[in-house]
């Protein structure tokens, strides 16, 4: 009897978080989208962009520009360049596209951020499949202001030389890391993801000196649907958090920044954005505002 | 006329014949020189302008095997308004003292050409960088001279340009960059291993 009497509660209590997530999510017709492109990077590792004899815009950054001031406007040519090996790619994949323009549409319901992704698969390029069990990843990283760089280049600081995949790699299972990345520092960046492999599975993590793929308070639900050629997925994160997701406050602004692995793709195989800021209620590149 | 012939034994007006005769042929002498100067001097000039042709530059294989075909690829081959640089156009200068100077310089190529120090796509390759370093060199030198005969700061409409162009143009002027600077590569491959400046770097 009180098992059942626990079972109950217990279901009762996750449809009315359920329930609650469901009322809180935004009309999304009547969120404002905004097109980001997200692009094909080759081997462009921030040791890569940080070398001016490499990768001139070194001299933007210097100054403080962001990435998105020169290359915004360019980057599905940037895709298109690096996808077709003309630079920055030691082995190209033939039919790779390019680039993928998103919508990216942010709200919050003073409990919850609702971010909410939709795009157009591009064609496959055929050709082995890397990651067999996932047609289709997609992540994105969040940043309080104290990684650096992440203030101009999103998630790219997370980027390095030396990570699986990448040509100068020595250890195939190297993640993800952050330069003097420590949960204690707040050097981190929160990291959500959902993949639509046995139904669609998301995962809550971060990355600090490692990738830690699970652990995170934060995501309350993500789900992803395609329909016609067109994906959507949609997260639901606490703006509140625990330890490895970062706070979300109303008023602030955090960097962000997202990637698609499309086609099967695994590792560096991904199209990522440029770095963004995402702003609770305030002016940011995405404002999440109250709905 | 007698081997004895002197001037001053002709009547006065037999003397200012004679006078009117030496000047004749003095300037015509003088016009003549004049003539054959000018055929020399523009002859110099053809000569030292037809080592400026591309022809000439692509008559060795050492150049026409390598930074020709890059050359081909790139921007100052072909582009939208048609507008092309040749070799000399960037690696001549256009003034005439700048110009001889490079000459007299160039003259240790024909010494490579006949040792065949870059003869083969290897030694190329292997020389590839320190020839960029000398050429890089000579621009920083002169302030991108040669590519100041086409381009200027003053001439450039950045709010025309495009976002990465505008920008690093903007820091350029502020930094009071010269051409050479960043346009490393713009019409060859970039080589290998270059040190670049830590200035540049972030």
């Amino acid at each position: 009897m009180n098992r059942k009497l626990i079972a109950a509660t217990a279901a009762g209590m996750m449809l009315a978080t359920a329930g609650a997530a469901q009322a809180g999510a935004p009309d999304w017709s009547k969120v404002p989208g905004k097109t980001i492109t997200v692009f094909y990077p080759g081997v462009t590792p921030i040791e890569w962009i940080r070398k001016g004899v490499d990768h001139s815009g070194a001299r933007g950054m210097k100054k403080g520009e962001t990435c998105v001031v020169c290359h915004e406007k360019e980057a599905a040519d940037i895709g298109k360049r690096i996808s077709t090996g003309e630079r920055l790619e030691p082995s190209p994949i033939k039919g790779k596209a390019g680039s993928i323009p998103v919508t990216v549409q942010a709200a919050n319901d003073g409990a919850n951020l609702y971010l909410q992704f939709t795009w157009k698969q591009p064609p496959s390029a055929g050709g082995k499949k890397m990651d067999a069990d996932n047609p289709v990843k997609i992540a994105f990283m969040l940043e309080d202001n104290k990684v650096e760089l992440a203030h101009l280049g999103g998630c790219w600081s997370t980027c390095h030389n030396d990570l699986r995949t990448m040509p100068e790699a020595a250890d195939d299972k190297k993640t993800k890391y952050v330069k003097d990345g420590s949960l204690g520092t707040g050097v981190y960046y929160d990291l959500l993801q959902w993949r639509s492999g046995g139904g669609g599975k998301s995962f809550d993590g971060y990355v600090a000196d490692k990738r830690v793929m699970e652990g995170g308070k934060g995501l309350v639900s993500a789900e992803g649907k395609e329909s016609g050629g067109t994906w959507t997925v949609t997260f639901v994160r606490k703006l509140e958090g625990g330890e490895g997701d970062i706070a979300l406050k109303p008023g602030k602004t955090y960097n962000f920044g997202f990637a698609i692995h499309d086609d099967n793709a695994t590792g560096r195989y991904h199209h990522v954005s440029l770095g963004y800021t995402l702003g609770i209620d305030t002016k940011a590149d995405i404002n999440a505002t109250k709905q | 006329m007698s081997e004895n012939f002197r001037a001053d034994s002709l009547p006065p007006r037999g003397r200012g014949i004679l006078r009117r005769q030496v000047a004749g042929y003095s300037l015509i002498t003088l016009l003549v020189a004049a003539l054959v100067g000018v055929m020399l001097w523009g002859g110099f000039n053809w000569a030292v302008e037809a080592t400026n042709s591309l022809e000439f530059c692509i008559s060795c294989h050492e150049m026409r095997n390598t930074v020709y075909q890059e050359w081909q690829k790139t921007i100052h081959y072909q582009n939208r308004t048609g507008v092309r640089a040749i070799c000399s156009d960037c690696h001549v200068p256009k003034d005439w003292t700048y110009k001889m100077v490079r000459k007299i310089q160039a003259s240790k190529e024909l010494w490579g050409k006949l040792t065949g120090t870059i003869d083969t796509k290897e030694k190329f390759e292997a020389k590839r960088l320190t020839l960029a370093e000398h050429e890089w060199e000579r621009m920083k030198k002169s302030d991108s001279r040669e590519c100041r005969n086409c381009h200027t700061f003053d001439g450039m409409k950045l709010a025309l340009q495009k976002d990465r162009s505008r920008k690093q143009h903007e820091i350029g002027l502020e930094e009071k960059k010269t051409c050479i600077d960043c346009h490393k590569g713009i019409a060859h491959q970039k080589p290998k291993g270059m040190k670049g400046d830590e200035d540049d770097d972030v």
